[in-house]
């Protein structure tokens, strides 16, 4: 941690909004992206990261410095996210007939787009992405998305390199047999 | 060849990750020459990376994050003002017992008049009419403006092509 | 700690009426879209309660119903529904005060976006969404949002 950084973190920690802004400025949009990356829909990717940066500035007088400060903002991001998604429990669709999470009107398979466009492929990653556990997302989306290293990622989840690298194995395992169809078209 | 694609093929995620060391490193670069599988496996990863990856960072590059840091500040605000059970429950702490007797029993007595007249209030206080109907709006291919009044009450958002562009009023 | 038990029970009695208010699980929405241009003169019977609020700012000739459907919002769910022209609106129902529901509303035409608002919703109140303006002999596009 550099020196100007742990100046606002102490300014921060004595309540001073001014602080939290600059770290916002710094931060938010890498928050942003492992958000998005979780969720896939950007109003509750703002979402959750309006609410990081208010639980923020309400419990940063508990970081004591002894890991990286962006890993314990990128940690807080996790959960934030992991929790949202829990509590909105959708189910993107399998196809546009099949959905439960979202509600369409009678009129909707009478779409002339009904190919592979990008929202349905969205949803699918998103689908595919849900049905890892907590710590394997996290560690896929920390890896995948933000270009952590295995140490990062270790001192972000809280836990030692060899339970990192075997929960980005099997995470990156099972998304990759979830969406096979679609890998494999990238060749 | 298929025992050393067996112990490769471990490392090939280190590899893919740029995790391995040097050693490990020309290990993995050496086979690969020869192994279609392992090639394709790694092809595979890299695929996925950008199935994964792609939508989010085009969804980070468009975003301009509107009034996030806005809405920030007011749920710090909001979080600030102290809780209803704390604040009535440090006022009667800090009362002396002679207050409380008297103070007790006529708040029970406006309880009781509030129990009475609550649902009255309620009711009146649903009508009141609702001060802003729209909180934000945001629009990257139109222009907006958002039209407001009280008699008649109605609320309209109006999409203007550009900036020339004169709304269609009455 | 009686008496705080004691006080607290007879608290809940009297915010009893107002708690009954305060979450719903779900929201109606009435979504109606309707043809507005100055070609042809009328106003489509159902939309007699939006007359006096549209009447008031525009001065079309025409308002012409296409679609008129209520959504049932659960909280926290988007909902889609096409709209014309080649138009999806999205609803979420985010957040409820008292009688005052707090919806989130997206339009998208072919995945891109053209508009995010959050409105803020009671009974009998309605948002209009409409243009842009038209073009010479052809209508604009209005979507009126309200609780029933």
């Amino acid at each position: 941690m550099d020196v100007n950084e742990a100046q606002l973190i102490s300014r921060c920690q004595q309540g001073d909004q001014e602080a939290l802004k600059e770290i916002f400025n710094q931060y938010h949009q890498k928050l942003y992206r492992i958000a998005y990356g979780v969720v896939r829909h950007r109003e509750e990717a703002l979402d959750i990261v309006q609410e990081v940066f208010i639980k923020l500035f309400r419990s940063i007088h508990q970081f004591k410095g002894k890991s990286r400060f962006y890993t314990y903002l990128y940690r807080m991001t996790m959960n934030t996210a992991i929790d949202h998604t829990r509590k909105m429990k959708k189910v993107p669709p399998l196809s546009m007939d099949e959905e439960e999470g979202f509600q369409l009107s009678d009129d909707a398979d009478k779409r002339p787009d009904r190919i592979l466009d990008h929202k349905e492929l969205e949803a699918k990653v998103k689908w595919a992405m849900d049905q890892l556990s907590p710590d394997q997302k996290a560690a896929f989306i920390f890896r995948e998305i933000e270009g952590l290293s295995y140490q990062e990622i270790a001192e972000a989840v809280g836990s030692s390199i060899g339970t990192v690298m075997s929960r980005l194995h099997y995470g990156r395992k099972k998304v990759q047999e979830l969406l096979k169809d679609y890998v494999e078209r990238g060749r | 060849m298929k025992r050393e694609c067996s112990s490769i093929s471990r490392l090939l995620e280190k590899y893919f990750d740029q995790e391995v060391t040097p050693e490990e490193r020309s290990l993995v670069e050496g086979h690969l020459p020869d192994c279609s599988a392992c090639r394709m496996a790694l092809e595979t990863m890299q695929n996925l990376k950008i199935l994964i990856k792609n939508p989010v960072e085009e969804a980070v590059e468009k975003e301009t994050f509107p009034w996030v840091w806005e809405k920030i500040e007011r749920g710090i605000r909001q979080e600030e003002k102290p809780g209803l059970w704390e604040s009535l429950w440090s006022w009667l702490d800090m009362i002396s017992l002679r207050k409380k007797k008297i103070l007790i029993p006529a708040v029970a007595a406006v309880v009781i008049l509030i129990l009475i007249t609550a649902p009255l209030i309620y009711e009146k206080m649903s009508s009141y009419p609702v001060l802003s109907v729209v909180e934000y709006v945001e629009s990257d291919t139109y222009n907006v403006m958002i039209y407001e009044r009280e008699a008649p009450q109605v609320t309209v958002i109006w999409l203007f092509e550009g900036p020339e562009e004169e709304p269609l009023t009455s | 700690m009686r008496r705080k038990a004691s006080f607290s029970v007879i608290l809940i009695l009297l915010l009893s009426p107002f708690l009954g208010g305060v979450a719903f699980a779900q929201v109606q929405v009435r979504v109606r879209v309707m043809e507005a241009s100055n070609v042809g003169s009328g106003f489509d019977s159902s939309l007699r309660d939006l007359h006096d609020q549209l009447g008031s700012l525009f001065s079309f000739s025409s308002y012409r119903l296409l679609k008129d459907e209520t959504v049932s919002l659960p909280l926290n769910h988007p909902v889609s529904l096409p709209i014309p022209p080649e138009r999806s609106l999205e609803l979420t129902f985010i957040n409820q005060h008292r009688v005052t529901a707090e919806i989130r509303v997206k339009i998208t035409r072919g995945g891109r976006d053209l508009l995010t608002t959050m409105v803020r919703l009671a009974p009998g109140r309605s948002v209009s969404i409409g243009g842009p303006n038209p073009k010479r002999g052809e209508g604009t596009i209005i979507t009126a949002l309200s609780r029933p």
